[in-house]
């Protein structure tokens, strides 16, 4: 169906007819400004690049802005060397894969029953999971549940407590109300089930809103790391991210750590720390291209039509 | 429930919801209780290993920065714990890793809940450890120090030891800092020798320095030059405002005025303080330290500016700079030909003395939880630890491999195998019972502290530390604490640091009205609270020293 | 309809809903009974049930903190302030990325305005010090080489809440795009031509046909924004902020951090937490209300 939709796309822009001066004047202004826009957003990112390739003396005098000075590799040399951290990413990614398969199927059990108006109790499920979007019971007693539950130190600590999140759980709620009643009552009257409408003419219609979901979830999980500092204690069981953040964090002369004696706080180069940012952050980075595909128009017309 | 569904299929679709979410809202309910029942059941579990040995369970800060093959639960040092202690005493000492930036959050959490809690935790924080002790959760170690713990006891010394009784009980075993001094000044040698300037031994010649630095440039740096570099970390302003508090100090003084926050002593109601501020204030408004001093935080603005030849006076932690992971004066030099930073002692107080605060003589807090039944063992093992070579071997490795002896003070190997650095990335936090590396007397102690940085430095490095030691002023401490300091304490250092920064930068003329404005809000926000708490804790005679 | 056809018919709809329903009812209302910390006098060893009662002590501590009633202003302030700018900044770049027709340029600025939000605030915090300073900024170093007096971003109060604005929209814009893109797809392209056949500029386009189709998105997360106007994230003002505008930047977030963390006043920081959870609610329910009145659109 992607494929179709993409030929759709092309089409309209093949068919435009004479372009005008306005629409020319437009944009050119429209894709100035984008331009601008991304030479703005790039910036930080070569910045970290830079530092990554630089060596220390330059680093810490302040003058790497953005191209690398002093060009060296010995940072990424010592990150792809260390097994903790390749170890660390592979975890990360079944971590992340898993968590946001579970919170997807999660998410689109809950919103499908819930983006029926007619369904008796519909108002009393939604307050009952809105009011959680603001009370939550704190810490403690979710550090203590997930002890009982046996689950501290293992993978599903940090997948379970997360599944749902009602923010997106509306999201995805008004996105199966837009799609059109007539689909399903046509459905409905060729006998199909609800199950059978939700996953043959529902989820469907709806890969741009699931494609979108699923990389909310995945980058939530994949950058979050504060539960992890709670319910983890095993090295192995270490994201990227709090990797990361242990060595940004942990490296920084807070309040804290003014007592620590000079020489404990076993200070890490900044290169090293730019490169873990980098190696760390990539992957994650490109799956929203990866994931643009589905985020082609005309896929709803399509079936409309068809 | 048979019953219940038949009744259910007669009511209309409305009310057959109402009873339906009512009858969910209970099971959640009972769930809650259920769960919530099941918090105050905290397991006893894991007490002994198989072969009978007994568990401590122990408490290890995790930076992240473990070496490749090892991890922050097992590791040289953890095995050579194991090996020495835990063999002969039939214990297996096992450690649990706590985030190092967000300890305080997981202890809290691990304390509330109840289980888990290992049998020795620590922090460097003291306000956490008078909490936890006056709500009754230490064990109280008075006795089992007597009894157990005899060379912990004779290495800790009395001072140490004070920092961790309240109302006469050991709450805590403190570790020992080893290295007191805290402060030193830095100035651009090769800046004087062009001005053919001496180096200022006094405040007023220091003034008249900056002057000259801000009139003639003698390094050529132009716009960016910086006379006085400063941040909002004490290390920056610390040493110029204790300078100007009046000495000398009634007993009353130092004890009522003086307002601890965190684990420093702030001198915010000491006699002096104000004219300190209007001083930095006067410096401010000639353009003679760093604009932007209330941004820098974390010091990264003013190494760079060092690194960068563009400071000519600064004070620090004495011999920051000379530290490899530091790099600032190696920098600088590489940056800047024939830059030269020499250690100073400039600022003077109303007695002509070069006054500066000093550390107290603790570290760590280190505390057995009472819900744990190890105390005996967790005393064992800091007594263990200092008792014989073991502390030194924790703290500096294998001789000749990560250490050669110099007139008994280790001297690291600059050419020691990874494999040997690797043994040491964390003996600070191992060797709990030591704040810094301790060689034997405190002459000893100083030597082995110097001989960290590398040896070009260490004369200079031996000059800072002896101006860091140089009429310092001592912390004060009462034998109680000051409830109000655990309770207003963190709130007040921000006020202090906007003090500081608001009241220098007011233009001259605003500075008395700036000043008063937010003294007054830095007293109604605690600061009044502590103060009358510690003239009634001093009027009961609780001055312990 | 009776109950028992209703149920034949629709029983599949609820079965979908166990799941779901069993995860809030153990993960999210299994903990809720940690909100009586509000009412007692937290005490770390004996634990909530053990902890004494004190009723409505620990409101009427909060309440008379002359720092919560600053920082509950900056973050209304802050919040708000950020609806009006870094709200429609998302908006209105992703309608700008709609317009552009080469695809190519299309999908590689997307996928790099995006970058920033996986940028950390620490990061960002010395990006934005050596962007902003006085002394040694980049913009200030160009500024002041045209001959002009440095622009105090970081240390002046207004002056920071520019800073902290731009950086909330370089942070997030990108990012909230990707939420009206895919709700772009969903719009009718045959609109599009018939409004191009009837010769309709490009501007009546996007206002008339564009704009409409995003006005769900648009009304779902405004309401979501109004319910959060007392809650603030705790790092960009804090890594952003600093001494010389605290006036500004401190905010309830950073309140709670002081009193909970750091304090170890649980049963402070738990009072906020429940006074924020209270507005929050009415927030939401006011804002929703009103978008039904309005729109006749909304979440519930």
């Amino acid at each position: 169906m992607a494929e179709a939709a993409r030929v759709n796309e092309t089409d309209r822009i093949k068919v435009k007819p004479n372009i005008s001066r306005g629409d020319r004047i437009f944009d050119i202004v429209n894709m100035t400004l984008i331009a601008v826009s991304v030479l703005i957003c790039i910036f930080p990112f070569i910045h970290v690049l830079s530092i990554s390739l630089s060596s220390s003396r330059p680093i810490m005098s302040g003058e790497v802005t953005l191209f690398p000075k002093e060009f060296t590799i010995e940072a990424y040399v010592k990150v792809f060397s260390d097994p903790s951290m390749i170890r660390s990413l592979g975890f990360t990614v079944i971590l992340t894969a898993v968590f946001t398969l579970f919170c997807m199927a999660m998410t689109i059990a809950a919103a499908y029953p819930l983006s029926k108006s007619n369904l008796k109790g519909r108002g009393f499920f939604m307050v009952v999971i809105i009011i959680t979007m603001f009370f939550s019971g704190g810490i403690i007693p979710e550090y203590i549940l997930v002890r009982n539950l046996h689950l501290l130190d293992t993978m599903w600590a940090l997948i379970l407590p997360g599944l749902i999140s009602p923010f997106y759980l509306i999201i995805m709620i008004s996105f199966f109300k837009g799609i059109p009643d007539s689909l399903e009552e046509a459905a409905e009257i060729d006998g199909s089930s609800h199950f059978r409408t939700l996953l043959r003419i529902i989820l469907p219609l709806s890969m741009p809103v699931i494609a979108t979901l699923s990389l909310f979830y995945a980058v939530g999980r994949w950058n979050g790391f504060m539960d992890t500092l709670m319910y983890i204690n095993s090295p192995e069981l270490y994201p990227l991210q709090l990797k990361l953040y242990q060595l940004i964090q942990n490296n920084m002369a807070t309040e804290l750590m003014r007592n620590e004696v000079a020489g404990t706080a076993n200070m890490m180069p900044e290169s090293l720390k730019a490169a873990s940012v980098i190696f760390a952050t990539v992957p994650i980075l490109i799956v929203y291209p990866w994931l643009q595909r589905y985020f082609v128009s005309g896929v709803m017309l399509g079936a409309v039509k068809g | 429930m048979n019953k219940g569904v038949g009744k259910m299929k007669l009511v209309s679709g409305k009310t057959w919801f109402k009873s339906w979410s009512g009858m969910m809202l209970a099971t959640v309910l009972a769930g809650t209780t259920v769960l919530a029942g099941c918090s105050s059941s905290s397991s006893e579990a894991g007490a002994t290993t198989a072969d009978g040995k007994s568990v401590l369970k122990v408490e290890v800060f995790d930076r992240g920065n473990s070496p490749a093959g090892s991890t922050i639960s097992d590791n040289y040092m953890t095995k050579l714990v194991n090996e020495r202690f835990g063999e002969p005493n039939k214990i297996d000492v096992q450690y649990v890793p706590i985030p190092r930036s967000e300890e305080l959050q997981k202890l809290n959490v691990l304390m509330a809940s109840g289980g888990d809690v290992p049998d020795i935790v620590f922090t460097y924080d003291q306000g956490t450890f008078n909490r936890y002790a006056q709500q009754g959760g230490l064990t109280d170690l008075t006795d089992l120090l007597n009894q157990y713990g005899p060379n912990l006891k004779k290495f800790l010394g009395e001072d140490t030891l004070s920092y961790g009784q309240i109302e006469g009980k050991q709450f805590a075993i403190p570790g020992k800092r080893s290295v007191l001094g805290k402060y030193a000044s830095y100035i651009r040698q090769d800046w004087l020798d062009a001005l053919k300037m001496p180096v200022p031994q006094t405040t007023d010649e220091l003034y008249n320095t900056l002057k000259a630095f801000k009139e003639k440039d003698p390094g050529k740096v132009g716009n960016g030059l910086i006379p006085f570099g400063m941040t909002i970390a004490p290390a920056q302003y610390e040493p110029l405002l204790w300078s100007f508090v009046q000495q000398p100090l009634t007993d009353e003084q130092k004890y009522t005025l003086t307002q601890k926050l965190g684990s420093s002593d702030y001198p915010t109601l000491l006699p002096g303080f104000k004219d300190g501020l209007k001083f930095m204030n006067k410096l401010y408004n000639e353009g003679l330290i760093s604009r932007d001093f209330g941004l820098d935080e974390d010091k990264k603005q003013l190494w760079q500016d060092v690194q960068n030849g563009k400071v000519g006076f600064y004070t620090e932690d004495a011999g920051e700079l000379y530290f490899t992971y530091n790099g600032t004066y190696k920098n600088l030099q590489a940056n800047v030909k024939n830059a030269k930073l020499t250690p100073a002692d400039v600022f003077t107080n109303n007695e002509g003395k070069h006054a500066k605060p000093e550390y107290a003589s603790n570290g760590l807090y280190i505390m057995i939880p009472k819900s744990s039944s190890k105390a005996v063992e967790a005393i064992k093992y800091l007594d263990w630890m200092a008792s014989g070579k073991n502390l030194f071997d924790m703290q500096n490795g294998v001789e000749g491999e990560n250490y050669t002896l110099k007139n008994g003070v280790p001297v690291a190997k600059e050419d020691a195998s990874t494999e040997a650095q690797n043994r040491l990335y964390n003996y600070g936090d191992m060797a709990i019972i030591a704040n810094g590396k301790v060689a034997g007397t405190e002459e000893q102690n100083n030597d082995a502290y110097i001989m960290q940085v590398p040896e070009e430095y260490q004369a200079d490095m031996r000059k800072s530390v002896e101006i860091s030691n140089t009429d310092t002023i001592a912390p004060v401490n009462f034998n109680k604490p000051i409830e109000a300091e655990a309770k207003y304490g963190s709130a007040l250092q921000d006020k202090y640091s906007q003090l500081i920064v608001k009241a220098t930068m007011a233009p001259t003329a605003q500075f008395n009205a700036t000043y008063d404005a937010l003294l007054k809000d830095y007293m109604s926000s605690g600061g009044q609270a502590i103060l009358d708490e510690r003239t009634k804790v001093f009027q009961e005679g609780g001055a312990s020293k | 309809m009776k109950t028992s056809t209703y149920l034949r018919r629709y029983w599949q709809l609820y079965f979908l809903l166990i799941l779901p329903l069993a995860y809030f009812a153990i993960f999210k209302y299994g903990p809720m009974y940690g909100v009586q910390i509000a009412f007692k006098d937290f005490n770390f060893f004996q634990g909530i049930n053990g902890s004494e009662w004190i009723g409505w002590d620990g409101f009427r501590e909060v309440f008379q903190n002359q720092d919560f009633y600053r920082t509950l202003r900056n973050t209304l302030m802050l919040n708000i302030l950020d609806l009006i700018v870094s709200f429609p900044a998302p908006l209105i770049l992703a309608i700008m990325l709609y317009e552009v027709k080469a695809l190519w340029f299309k999908k590689l600025s997307q996928t790099i305005l995006y970058i920033p939000h996986f940028i950390s605030w620490v990061i960002i915090g010395g990006i934005v010090y050596q962007v902003f300073g006085t002394q040694s900024g980049f913009i200030n170093n160009l500024w002041v080489s045209m001959g002009f007096q440095p622009i105090p971003f970081l240390t002046d109060p207004n002056y920071w809440l520019i800073t902290y604005l731009l950086t909330g929209v370089w942070q997030s814009a990108g990012w909230g795009t990707i939420l009206y893109l895919a709700a772009l797809t969903g719009i009718n392209k045959e609109l599009y031509e018939a409004a191009e056949v009837d010769g309709a500029t490009r501007m009546r386009r996007i206002w008339h046909i564009t704009l409409p189709g995003l006005r769900p998105t648009i009304i779902t997360l405004l309401i979501i924004n109004l319910g959060n106007m007392v809650t603030i994230g705790f790092e960009r003002p804090y890594v952003i902020g600093n001494v010389a505008v605290q006036e500004y930047s401190d905010v309830l977030s950073t309140f709670v951090y002081r009193i909970g963390l750091e304090s170890g006043q649980y049963t402070l920081a738990t009072v906020v937490g429940l006074f924020q959870a209270v507005v929050g609610l009415i927030f939401v329910l006011g804002a929703n209300f009103a978008a039904k009145k309005t729109t006749g659109e909304g979440i519930l």
